[in-house]
C-alpha cells in the first residue's frame, strides 16, 4: 500500500519541481505516511493560493480549476504556468491516492493515524490520504504451503513417526485463503510460517495416533479431513483469519529406504496369489476329472445291469421256448436235443473211441500216452 | 518579499516542531513514551499520539501474535530413551511495561531467546516425566498443554503471553533411524515370508481337497456301480431261477447240452469214449434191448 499512495504523489512532486514538491515526493516514498505529512499539505495549499492569486492578478482571467490551461497559453508566465500545472498535478495525485478500488475477489480495511476504522465497501472507495489508509488483500487468493515436498536440505521433515514406532515419508500441501482481512493483518505476524508449523505439527500428532498400516493404505481422506479441522481450529485459536480451503495429501509412502521391503511383500502377496490359484486350478481339474471317471463307472455300471438283465432274459425266454416245444413232447425231443447236441461236439473234437469190453478186464485206458497224444496235436497244428 | 522572508524560518520551525511531537501507533503496534530512558506513558490505542519533542522518544512493540521456533532439542523421558523434539510457541505481548523492563532495549529479539530457554527447561522437565511412548503417540495433546500451562506462568513476569506451545516433531535421534528402517524391514521380510507360506498352505490345502474330493468321488461312484451291478446279478438270478424252475431237471439236461457244445469247442480236445455211451447206441447195432 506504501508504494501505492507513493507512486502517484511521487509523480507529482516531481513534476512539480518545487520545494514542498520535493519534501513530499520523499515523504511518499518512506514506508508509511507519517505525521509529517499533514503540515505539508497545508503549505502546499497556502502556497498554491499564493501562486494562483499571483496567477490571476497577471492573466486577469481564468479560475480555479482551469487556470492551468490559461497559463499555458501565456508564453510571458511560463514560471507560474508550470506552478499551476504542478497544483493540478498534485491534486490530480492526491485524488488517485484517495479513492481505491475493491474487487470482489478482495476485502479492504481503512486505518485513520494508523487506528483501524472500517471495512472497505466493494467497488468504489475514498480514503483521503495520507490521514486514512487502505490495505487491501484478496481474500480468494489460495495460498500454498507444502510440507515434505522435495525432501532435500532438510531430509527428515517429510519423515514421520507413526503411533507403532514405524516411519512414513508424508507430502502434503495445505491451501489456505483469508477469510477474515482485519484479524489476519492484525492478530498474527507471520500467518504463513504459522500456518506451516502448526500443518506440520498437526500433521505428525495425527500420524503419531495412527498405526503405520491404515495410513499406508485406506485413511488417506480421513487423515486429510482430521488435519484440516486441526489446523482450522488451532489457527482459529490465534484469531488468525485464515480459512484452510482444503488439503491435498499428495503422498504417505513408506521411507525410500525402506520401500524395497515393502515392493517386497506387495511381490509375496502376488505370489501368494498365484499360488492359491495354482492349487485352485489344480483342483477343478482334478475335482472334474473325478466326476468324469465316477460318471464313467456308474455308466458302465448301468451297461453291465443292461447286458445282464437282457443276456438272462434272452436266455429264459430262449429255455421256455425250448422248454415249451419240451413240453409238448418230452422224449422225442429231449433225444434230439441230446443227439443234435453231441453230433455238434463230437464232430469238431479228437476222438478215441474204446471199446473196453474188447480189451477186458482193466482194458487200456490205464496206458494210454496221454502226453503223447496231446503232444501230436500240438504238432499236428 | 520581507514579510514573507520572515514567515517561512518560522512555518518551518512550527512544522519541525508539530512533526516530531506527534506520532501515529499502527493498529498492529503499541507504544511506549520514554523519558531518558523511564516509561512515561503507555499508548495502548492506535491512531494519533504526543510527545514532548527531543525530550521523550518512542519506542513501538508489535502486539501482534508473534513467532518462536524452538531449536531441535534432545529430551531423555523417564524410560531413558532419548528423543529429538522440535517445537514452535506462539506468544504476545501483554503488558509492554513489564515487558520493556524485562527486556530492556533487547526488544523482541531479546524475548524470544528468553522465552525459548523458559519452554525448552518447560519441555525438558515435562517430557522427562513421562515415558517416550506417551510422547510419541496419542497423549501429545496433553503434554502439549502441560508445556503450555507451565511456560505460560513463567512467561508472566516478562510481560508476555504464551498463546500455544506445540510440539512440531518427536523422533528418534538420527543414529535410531537406521535401526529402525532395519526394523522396519525385518517386519516387511516377516510379512512377505509369511504372505508366501500361507500361499503355500492354501495351495496345499486345496490340493490336498481336491485329492480327497476325487478319491471320495470316484469311491461313492463304484459303489453305486457295484449295487447296481449286484442288482443286476440278482436280477438274472431272479429271472433264471423264475424260467429254469418250472423243470429243472429238464433245465438240467438243457444246460449241461449247452454247457458241453461251449466247452469241448475246437482241436484241443480229445474224448476217449467208449462205445457204449449212449451216443452209440446205435453203433453196433440197429435194434436196442436185442
Amino acid at each position: 500500500m506504501a508504494g501505492n499512495t507513493g507512486g502517484p504523489w511521487g509523480g507529482g512532486g516531481n513534476s512539480g519541481g518545487n520545494n514542498n514538491g520535493n519534501g513530499g515526493g520523499n515523504n511518499g516514498g518512506g514506508n508509511r505516511p507519517d505525521k509529517p505529512q499533514i503540515p505539508e499539505i497545508e503549505d502546499i495549499v497556502k502556497k498554491g493560493q499564493e501562486q494562483l492569486r499571483v496567477l490571476m492578478g497577471g492573466k486577469g482571467g481564468g479560475n480555479r480549476t482551469n487556470g492551468s490551461g490559461n497559463g499555458a497559453g501565456g508564453p510571458g508566465l511560463s514560471g507560474r504556468a508550470i506552478a499551476g500545472i504542478a497544483i493540478v498535478g498534485v491534486l490530480v495525485a492526491w485524488t488517485a491516492a484517495s479513492f481505491y478500488r475493491v474487487d470482489t475477489s478482495e476485502q479492504s480495511v481503512e486505518l485513520l493515524f494508523g487506528k483501524y476504522v472500517q471495512t472497505g465497501e466493494e467497488g468504489l472507495n475514498f480514503a483521503p490520504w495520507p490521514v486514512v489508509k487502505a490495505e487491501i488483500e484478496s481474500v480468494t487468493r489460495e495460498n500454498t504451503v507444502d510440507i515434505g515436498v522435495g525432501r532435500g536440505n532438510r531430509s527428515d521433515e517429510g519423515l514421520m513417526l507413526t503411533g507403532d514406532e514405524n516411519i512414513v515419508d508424508i507430502d502434503f500441501q495445505v491451501v489456505w485463503n483469508i477469510s477474515d482481512l482485519r484479524s489476519y493483518l492484525f492478530n498474527l505476524a507471520e500467518p504463513q510460517a504459522t500456518i506451516s508449523a502448526v500443518s506440520e505439527s498437526a500433521m505428525r500428532e495425527i500420524i503419531a495416533r495412527s498405526n503405520l498400516a491404515p495410513i499406508l493404505n485406506r485413511d488417506r481422506g480421513a487423515i486429510a479431513q482430521e488435519l484440516q479441522e486441526l489446523i482450522q481450529a488451532t489457527m482459529d485459536s490465534y484469531e488468525s483469519g485464515v480459512q484452510i480451503v482444503r488439503v491435498n495429501f499428495d503422498k504417505a509412502d513408506p521411507p525410500r529406504e525402506v520401500i524395497d521391503s515393502f515392493r517386497e511383500v506387495q511381490a509375496a502377496e502376488q505370489t501368494r496369489d498365484t499360488l492359491e490359484k495354482q492349487a485352485d486350478a489344480y483342483a477343478n481339474e482334478r475335482v472334474a476329472a473325478a466326476r468324469g471317471t465316477a460318471a464313467e463307472v456308474l455308466e458302465r455300471a448301468e451297461g453291465y445291469r443292461a447286458q445282464t438283465v437282457n443276456q438272462a432274459e434272452g436266455e429264459a425266454s430262449r429255455f421256455l421256448a425250448v422248454y415249451g416245444e419240451y413240453v409238448k413232447a418230452e422224449e422225442v425231443t429231449r433225444k434230439r436235443l441230446y443227439l443234435e447236441t453231441m453230433e455238434r461236439v463230437l464232430g469238431g473234437v479228437d476222438k478215441v473211441i474204446l471199446d473196453e469190453a474188447a480189451g477186458g478186464g482193466q482194458g487200456v485206458v490205464p496206458y494210454l500216452p496221454l502226453n503223447e497224444l496231446n503232444k501230436s496235436n500240438k504238432g499236428s497244428n | 518579499m520581507n514579510r514573507s522572508a520572515f514567515l517561512l524560518p518560522v512555518v518551518v520551525v512550527a512544522a519541525l516542531v508539530v512533526i516530531s511531537a506527534v506520532f501515529t501507533v499502527d493498529e498492529r503496534e503499541r507504544a511506549l513514551v520514554l523519558q531518558f530512558g523511564e516509561v512515561v506513558t503507555v499508548k495502548e490505542d492506535p491512531g494519533l499520539a504526543f510527545k514532548i519533542p527531543l525530550i521523550q522518544e518512542v519506542v513501538k512493540y508489535d502486539k501482534r501474535i508473534l513467532a518462536l521456533e524452538t531449536q531441535s532439542l534432545e529430551v531423555t523421558p523417564a524410560d531413558d530413551r532419548r528423543l529429538v523434539v522440535d517445537a514452535f510457541a506462539r506468544w504476545r505481548i501483554q503488558d509492554v511495561v513489564k515487558f520493556r523492563r524485562a527486556v530492556g532495549a533487547s526488544g523482541i529479539d531479546g524475548a524470544t531467546s528468553r522465552l525459548q530457554r523458559i519452554i525448552n527447561a518447560e519441555m525438558r522437565a515435562v517430557l522427562g516425566s513421562v515415558d517416550s511412548g506417551t510422547v510419541l503417540s496419542a497423549d501429545r495433546v496433553a503434554l502439549m498443554n502441560q508445556i503450555r500451562d507451565k511456560a505460560r506462568i513463567q512467561a508472566l513476569s516478562l510481560g508476555v503471553e504464551i498463546v500455544d506451545v506445540r510440539i512440531k516433531r518427536a523422533d528418534l535421534p538420527e543414529q535410531n533411524l537406521s535401526a529402525t528402517f532395519a526394523r522396519m524391514r525385518a517386519e516387511r521380510e516377516r510379512e512377505a515370508a509369511d504372505e508366501i507360506a500361507r500361499g503355500k498352505e492354501a495351495a496345499q490345502r486345496v490340493r490336498a481337497l481336491a485329492d480327497r474330493t476325487v478319491v471320495e468321488t470316484v469311491s461313492i461312484a463304484q459303489k453305486e456301480a457295484d449295487i447296481i451291478r449286484g442288482e443286476a446279478d440278482a436280477n438274472r438270478n431272479a429271472i433264471f431261477a423264475e424260467a429254469f424252475g418250472k423243470d429243472p431237471e429238464f433245465f438240467a439236461f438243457y444246460r449241461s447240452l449247452n454247457a458241453y457244445e461251449a466247452s469241448l469247442q475246437g482241436s484241443n480236445t480229445t474224448l476217449v469214449l467208449s462205445p457204449d455211451s449212449e451216443f452209440f447206441d446205435y453203433l453196433k447195432t440197429d435194434r436196442l434191448g436185442e
